[in-house]
């Protein structure tokens, strides 16, 4: 074991199921889909989309004046920090450990606003966009303003990797504590694209599910036959990561301990995903951790419910693992909670430390005729209980061949 | 509403700057409006009456100031 342990000793969630996380745990592993068919953009142009939204209202926990300079994603990724450190027993009169380093991911930043300030010049034909649209924009929105918020004066950095953005965010957040550099890291992720400039965009790529028959919370399908793509969704997570010295000292019972990154670029395509390249994240991390390939007993897989992705994954899953691959149980909880793109990663491994903690596994919803193309153990329809689970994977694959793979352990 | 009653409405409800500190008299930066948050209450302004505020003309100090530049420039878009 090089350096210091990494723990895990806090969670905090802005999420389609909600902030509260036993109820997000309990309604993941029930298989409850937070996906709903709803009205997006304008009279003029607007559609029914798929999405998993939050109906978000900050209250008082945000300053009323500091929200004019918040994009949506940054008022949740504040808002989830607040939960997070408080739930680890670290927010003092409204603060936060000061010498904390803050790492998270955002894809888009403020994308809304960037929507607006396009409205302001095309259908207003004024150049008077409002002087907070450049700061507001800024992917590094959410990092900057969890600093300001809870007086954090470490490094405040930003991971925009696509859909992998916050697991390097955990990942170097989790580098960063094991090599010295800090002993506490607030790390995770925050996403709000659900404006319909994003969202048309989205469909424009032709990786959007069709309205399942069974209904529009059962659209999202990874590893099934019927599948037909991903579901965006929105929302925040934040995980509180402190080194074993430090956690010791508190006193405070970690929740999971963090002991494996791995990254990989596929040098490949935009958009088609590459079996090598997610092979080699995976075989990274493990290697991080200084663990056989034996001792994973869950997944919590990338799979977005897309035709072309998911068995890829599937694929890459069986080389990384050989023949132990047969008895790993792998679960796409985007099948519930959708594809939060930049925030996807924290969002799921925060679920995957759930799952460590509690000993049970989250399930892939909707999953009832399985594509034979993904033929491993993905937990179906609602999940389990896996009492011996003791080291467990979060996956994340990103547009661009970026990949990146966390390895976590009970603690 | 008046230049002045939207100002203090605005000032109160969106950037947080107690009723009590409001006056014709205080000066945006004694009611602790940094320069990036004085432009962004000038758009709520030409937002809500329809104008345009020169850069030249955003010289004023006090509320009472900028009310009634407001009022001028509403007064001028009229003729």
């Amino acid at each position: 074991m090089r350096g210091h342990r990494v723990f895990v000793t806090g969670l905090g969630f802005v999420s389609p199921h909600g902030e509260d996380p036993s109820a997000l745990f309990e309604s993941i592993c029930l298989g409850d889909s937070a996906i709903r068919l709803v009205r997006s953009g304008t009279p003029e142009v607007g559609a029914d989309v798929l999405l998993a939204a939050i109906d978000f209202e900050p209250g008082d926990r945000i300053n009323k004046a500091d929200r004019v300079f918040m994009a949506r994603a940054a008022q949740m990724a504040v808002v989830a920090t607040r939960n997070a450190l408080e739930d680890a027993g670290l927010m003092t009169e409204g603060r936060g450990p000061e010498e904390a380093g803050v790492f998270m991911g955002c894809g888009l930043g403020g994308a809304e606003i960037l929507q607006q300030s396009y409205s302001t010049y095309f259908e207003r034909h004024s150049r008077r966009v409002r002087p907070t649209t450049v700061p507001l924009i800024m992917a590094s929105g959410p990092a900057s303003q969890v600093a300001m918020c809870f007086g954090i004066r470490g490094p405040a950095h930003t991971y925009s990797v696509a859909c992998a953005s916050s697991s390097v965010a955990i990942g170097e957040a989790f580098r960063s504590i094991r090599d010295g550099y800090t002993d506490v890291a607030i790390a995770g992720g925050a996403e709000a694209m659900l404006n319909d400039g994003s969202i048309a965009a989205w469909q424009a790529v032709g990786v959007i599910a069709k309205v399942h028959a069974d209904g529009a919370e059962a659209s999202c399908r990874p590893f099934d036959s019927d599948r037909t793509g991903l579901v965006l969704g929105e929302g925040a997570t934040t995980l509180m990561l402190e080194s074993e010295e430090r956690a010791t000292e508190r006193g405070v019972e970690p929740i999971a301990e963090i002991v494996g990154f791995g990254a990989s670029s596929d040098a490949h395509k935009l958009t088609e995903p590459s079996v090598d390249g997610q092979e080699r994240a995976i075989r990274n991390a493990l290697e991080d951790a200084g663990l056989p390939a034996d001792a994973v007993g869950y997944i919590n897989a990338h799979a977005t419910g897309t035709p072309a992705g998911d068995p890829v994954e599937i694929e890459a899953v069986k080389r990384a693992f050989g023949a132990a691959a047969q008895d790993i149980a792998i679960s796409s909880t985007k099948s519930m909670h959708g594809h939060l793109v930049g925030a996807s990663g924290a969002l799921e491994c925060a679920i995957t430390a759930l799952a460590l903690h509690e000993r049970r596994l989250p399930p892939t919803a909707n999953l009832t005729s399985p594509d034979p193309a993904c033929d491993l153990d993905c937990v179906p329809g609602v999940g389990r209980d896996a009492p011996d689970l003791e080291v467990a994977l979060s996956n994340s694959f990103a547009f661009g061949g970026s990949n990146a793979t966390l390895v976590l352990r009970r603690a | 509403m008046s230049p002045y009653a939207f100002l203090a409405e605005v000032l109160s409800e969106k950037y947080d700057v107690a009723r009590e500190a409001i006056s014709p008299e205080a000066t945006l930066t004694e009611l602790g409006l940094d320069s990036l948050t004085v432009v962004e209450l000038l758009f709520d302004v030409e937002d809500e009456f329809g104008i345009e505020v020169p850069e030249e003309r955003a010289t004023f100090q006090t509320l009472a100031e900028a009310a009634a530049l407001v009022d001028e420039l509403v007064a001028a878009k009229g003729t």
